[in-house]
């Protein structure tokens, strides 16, 4: 029953309040009801019209009505906090699984000053702001990130219940807002497949040698390091966290491939992740082999954006 | 959304503001006590924000709550009642404050705030005390604004300026709800407030209450009449009759209270007015001569007398229809006739003397009454509000000794003497006179007004009023008390700043003649604003009203003012104003383009002008938009931006299209 409420109120939101990059307010994207506060404040003025009524006191009328016309005013005044306020989908740049994913938008004011304008996507917690008059407010809100892939975090909230708190106003939009999220890296084992071609022999070769041969030297420990090639007797001169570097890694022609791995999907496209990261850090030139998707051996920003791309949408509908 | 739990400084602040204003109207009716509580505790709520002392934990917050309610109980006798209750709800309200420690708790302060400002009404209800009391309203708006989390609610100024303008723009509303709601009868019965110290009469006199009451100059009530106001010597406000004589006071006899209707015969012209009257505790009301009162709960009594059934608490307007010349009684009841036969056993011999005498001498009431008056007249009596001491025969001393003294002297003693004769009377209580108000064609009537004269009894005439003091002191009737105190400089000498005082300073007199005019309106108009009067008033101003006109205005008035009301909150002609600039900032850079830019301060025709002569190609069409924009932003012009908007197109036409944007550097 709630699921089909909740489904039909979405299709009815999606036709009064398209997506779109920029949205303006106005009374059809506005909605507007007593908050709790509100309806503590209504008590209150009936507590007092009950006084007044009793005593047969016409001060008390008059102030019972007058706090009951201030929150009628207030209505409009709630109302007019919020419209006319545009918002803008500004950028999100691509964060790993367990990151805080952040949408950057603009708030602006053609005319009035917006006040407390709060910002988020329930349940998390609203982000308040002000809106200058004929100004503009940039702001950037956060939401975390559970799985790997396209984040559309929805419907965004803006309320306000400015001045008096006793209203809420709110809106839910759609800036059509997305980010990429990538796979959480994962250290552990190299799923290494030397040269881009499909050699089974070779590559399961190096897949048991996996690129420990030929010690080049050591450096310095970084996270996602594996803890295999930790250098622990440095560590215990006291020479801090040392990790021997192996020339296998360099010089060859590197691919890392999904085949190669086992466990769950997941937890490979995590491996693989953290390689990526770490031959781009190194720019050490790499191929990616997915199922169904490969890449070429490359090195640069580029490369890595597109590396991580297949990673975070492997498996997801094109 | 993740409110702060902490109290913003400026909605603390205002809040602290906002318990000195509420609580100032209450000082009058509060125990002292509790100030010392409040001083206490706002101190120490200011340590507590300047982190100089911690919260009351849960020991001292029981403590503090235990010792408000021993407090209160020990000092009103109860913890129930309106007096009492008004100051547990005080005591509230500052415990409140002191450990108001989140956003929910300071909410629940504002609106105990809003309470304790209704509850002060219940005790004054004043046009002074409604003018205050906007400001705890407004601090107390201004604290809840301050609640909000917006840099504006960080600054004290704007926060109550926005709660000033919440309030005034209120107001129409607020105006319309107050004429059109409903009033209902009370729904239950709730504690009234004790009117403490009203002076005025009560049910037993001795001269010297009255002689008190002239030193008051606190208002007994106004009086507004249909047409002429009568002349002062005829206006004998009746309150209640004196029918128990001891040798000492005059009391009301308790058979007065018996409901018994008396018989009474309306006769020549009816005098129409209203009456508006001060919280008196009492439950007579007042009237001249024999009155009818629309009033309900209010009878008229076996002697004539107006009498609701709940005192008089707060000040309440009543029509009266009087018969100044009507017959009352002339039958008589024996039992009351025998009540205003009575006397005391023993005391006074030599008016009793005087009285058998006077009886064997004019065996008609009438003339006995004539020679009695007669006396007063000749004889050597004196009107003072200084009289000598008298003994135990009081009336004696009086008539035969000292011989001065003022109106309860010469009722009691003349009722006295009639009763002694075989003539029932008795001693009529009220005012005498009163002041008029020019300015809002009313009478206000003083406690100095205060008076008492005799009625007698004749068979077939009925009960007859005499007023003995006429004949001592005639301009006690005519002029008033002042005039009658000439000689003795007494009147109101233990009051010397009273404006009262002052009546032959003219602008003063204006004033304080103006003021008690304000304060009249402001009773009839406001206070009295209810059930009766609210039908009537509607009435006059709209013809025939029912339920549902009532509310069809409500609906429809308020629709319309909230209607006005969005249109100046949200002016859309500047929406448009908005448009047509934003119109004439593309034409700018339209033009910029061709390298002809807007100086700093050039105005739109000069611009437009100079435009035309770097183009005159495109001339025509420059021009056209920029009459259209004169016409519609000085002009005050009701063209809509469209036919702007096609101007500018028609130009962009005309142009000869370039990329370059001309910035102005």
């Amino acid at each position: 029953m709630t699921r089909l409420f909740r489904s039909r109120w979405n299709r009815w939101l999606a036709r009064r309040i398209p997506a779109a990059a920029s949205v303006r307010l106005t009374q059809r994207q506005i909605f507007i009801i007593p908050s709790q506060v509100g309806a503590a404040f209504a008590l209150a003025l009936a507590l007092m019209l009950l006084a007044a009524i009793n005593y047969q006191n016409s001060l008390a009328y008059g102030l019972t009505f007058l706090l009951g016309s201030v929150f009628i005013v207030a209505i409009l005044h709630t109302y007019r906090n919020l419209a006319g306020l545009e918002l803008k989908a500004g950028g999100a740049s691509a964060v790993f699984v367990g990151e805080q994913g952040r949408f950057r938008l603009r708030l602006e004011s053609t005319q009035r000053a917006h006040q407390a304008i709060a910002l988020g996507w329930p349940p998390g917690a609203l982000q308040v702001h002000d809106v200058p008059a004929e100004g503009v407010s940039e702001c950037e809100l956060s939401i975390a990130t559970q799985r790997r892939g396209w984040l559309r975090p929805g419907r965004l909230r803006v309320e306000s219940r400015f001045p008096l708190g006793i209203l809420l106003a709110w809106s839910w939009i759609d800036l059509d807002q997305a980010l990429l999220v990538y796979p959480r890296p994962l250290a552990g084992e190299l799923p290494l497949t030397a040269g881009s071609d499909d050699d089974q022999q070779e590559q399961g070769a190096h897949a048991q040698g996996q690129g420990t041969d030929d010690f080049q030297g050591l450096r310095s420990y970084q996270p996602g390091d594996s803890k295999r090639r930790m250098h622990w007797k440095a560590y215990s001169r006291g020479q801090g966290l040392l990790v021997k570097d192996f020339a296998a890694l360099s010089g060859r022609d590197l691919c890392l491939d999904f085949d190669s791995l086992s466990g769950d999907v997941e937890r490979r496209l995590s491996l693989l992740c953290h390689w990526v990261l770490h031959l781009s850090e190194r720019q050490q030139p790499f191929a990616l082999r997915l199922p169904g998707c490969q890449l070429a051996q490359d090195s640069g920003e580029q490369h890595r954006e597109a590396c991580l791309r297949a990673l975070a949408l492997f498996g997801s509908p094109p | 959304m993740s409110a702060p739990i902490s109290i913003p400084r400026v909605s603390l602040s205002w809040l602290l503001v906002a318990q000195v204003l509420v609580i100032i109207p209450h000082l009058a009716h509060l125990p002292v006590w509790i100030i010392a509580l409040w001083l206490g505790c706002a101190g120490w709520r200011i340590q507590i924000f300047r982190m100089r002392a911690r919260y009351p934990n849960a020991w001292a917050k029981a403590g503090l709550m235990l010792g408000a309610a021993v407090g209160v109980f020990v000092s009103r006798g109860s913890l129930v009642g309106l007096d009492a209750g008004v100051v547990l709800l005080i005591a509230a309200f500052i415990l409140k404050m002191l450990e108001m420690h989140t956003r929910r708790d300071a909410l629940v302060l504002i609106f105990l705030g809003f309470f304790a400002v209704v509850t002060a009404y219940l005790f004054d209800d004043s046009i002074q005390l409604a003018l205050f009391s906007l400001l705890p309203v407004t601090t107390l708006l201004a604290a809840l604004i301050g609640l909000q989390q917006s840099g504006l609610a960080m600054r004290p100024w704007p926060t109550a300026r926005l709660a000033a303008g919440l309030l005034v723009q209120a107001l129409p509303l607020m105006l319309l709800l107050f004429v059109f709601f409903p009033r209902l009868g009370p729904l239950w019965s709730l504690p009234a407030p004790h009117s403490k110290g009203v002076t005025g009469l009560s049910d037993s006199m001795a001269p010297a209450d009255i002689a008190e009451l002239s030193r008051s100059t606190a208002l007994a009530f106004r009086a507004s009449f249909e047409g002429a106001v009568p002349p002062r010597d005829q206006l004998y406000w009746r309150a209640l009759t004196l029918e128990r004589f001891d040798g000492r006071r005059w009391s009301q006899a308790s058979a007065a209270q018996l409901p018994l209707a008396p018989a009474w015969e309306k006769r020549g012209e009816p005098l129409r007015y209203s009456i508006v009257m001060q919280p008196s505790s009492q439950r007579w009301l007042f009237g001249l001569d024999v009155a009818e009162t629309t009033l309900d709960q209010a009878r008229q009594m076996n002697d004539f007398r107006l009498q609701r059934q709940q005192p008089v608490e707060r000040s309440l307007l009543y029509q009266v229809t009087s018969w100044p010349q009507a017959l009352r009684e002339p039958a008589g009841t024996a039992t009351g006739l025998r009540r205003a036969l009575q006397l005391p056993a023993t005391g006074d011999p030599r008016s009793r003397v005087w009285a058998a005498e006077l009886k064997r001498r004019y065996p008609q009431p009438e003339e006995l009454v004539q020679a009695l008056l007669g006396h007063f007249n000749r004889e050597p009596y004196g009107y003072t509000l200084r009289p000598p001491q008298v003994g135990v025969n009081s009336i004696d001393d009086f008539l035969f000794e000292t011989r001065n003294g003022f109106c309860a002297h010469y009722a009691g003693a003349m009722t006295f003497v009639l009763r002694a004769a075989g003539i029932p009377a008795r001693v009529v209580a009220g005012y005498q006179g009163g002041e008029y108000n020019p300015s809002g064609n009313y009478l206000q009537v003083r406690q100095f007004d205060a008076h008492a004269w005799v009625e007698y009894w004749q068979a077939g005439r009925g009960w007859v009023s005499v007023d003995p003091t006429f004949q001592v002191a005639p301009e006690r009737i005519e002029q008033g008390l002042e005039e009658a105190l000439a000689d003795e400089q007494s009147f109101l000498e233990s009051s010397p700043f009273s404006p009262l005082r002052y009546r032959q300073l003219g602008w003063l007199n204006q004033l304080r003649l103006s003021w008690d005019s304000l304060n009249y309106g402001w009773q009839r108009w406001v206070l009295g604003y209810q059930g009766a009067q609210q039908l009537e008033t509607l009435q006059r101003w709209f013809g025939r009203i029912d339920a549902r006109w009532i509310a069809l205005s409500l609906v429809g008035g308020g629709g319309l003012l909230l209607s006005l009301l969005a249109l100046w909150l949200f002016k859309p002609w500047q929406r448009e104003r908005d448009l047509q600039r934003r119109l004439f900032q593309r034409f700018e850079q339209l033009l910029a383009r061709h390298a002809v830019r807007r100086a700093p301060g050039e105005g739109a025709r000069a611009y437009a002008e100079r435009a035309m002569q770097a183009l005159p190609e495109q001339a025509q069409a420059i021009r056209a938009f920029a009459a259209a924009y004169e016409a519609q932003q000085y002009a005050g012009g009701d063209a809509s931006v469209v036919d702007l908007r096609m101007h500018l197109r028609a130009l962009r036409r005309a142009l000869p299209w370039r990329f370059t944007t001309g910035r102005r550097e």
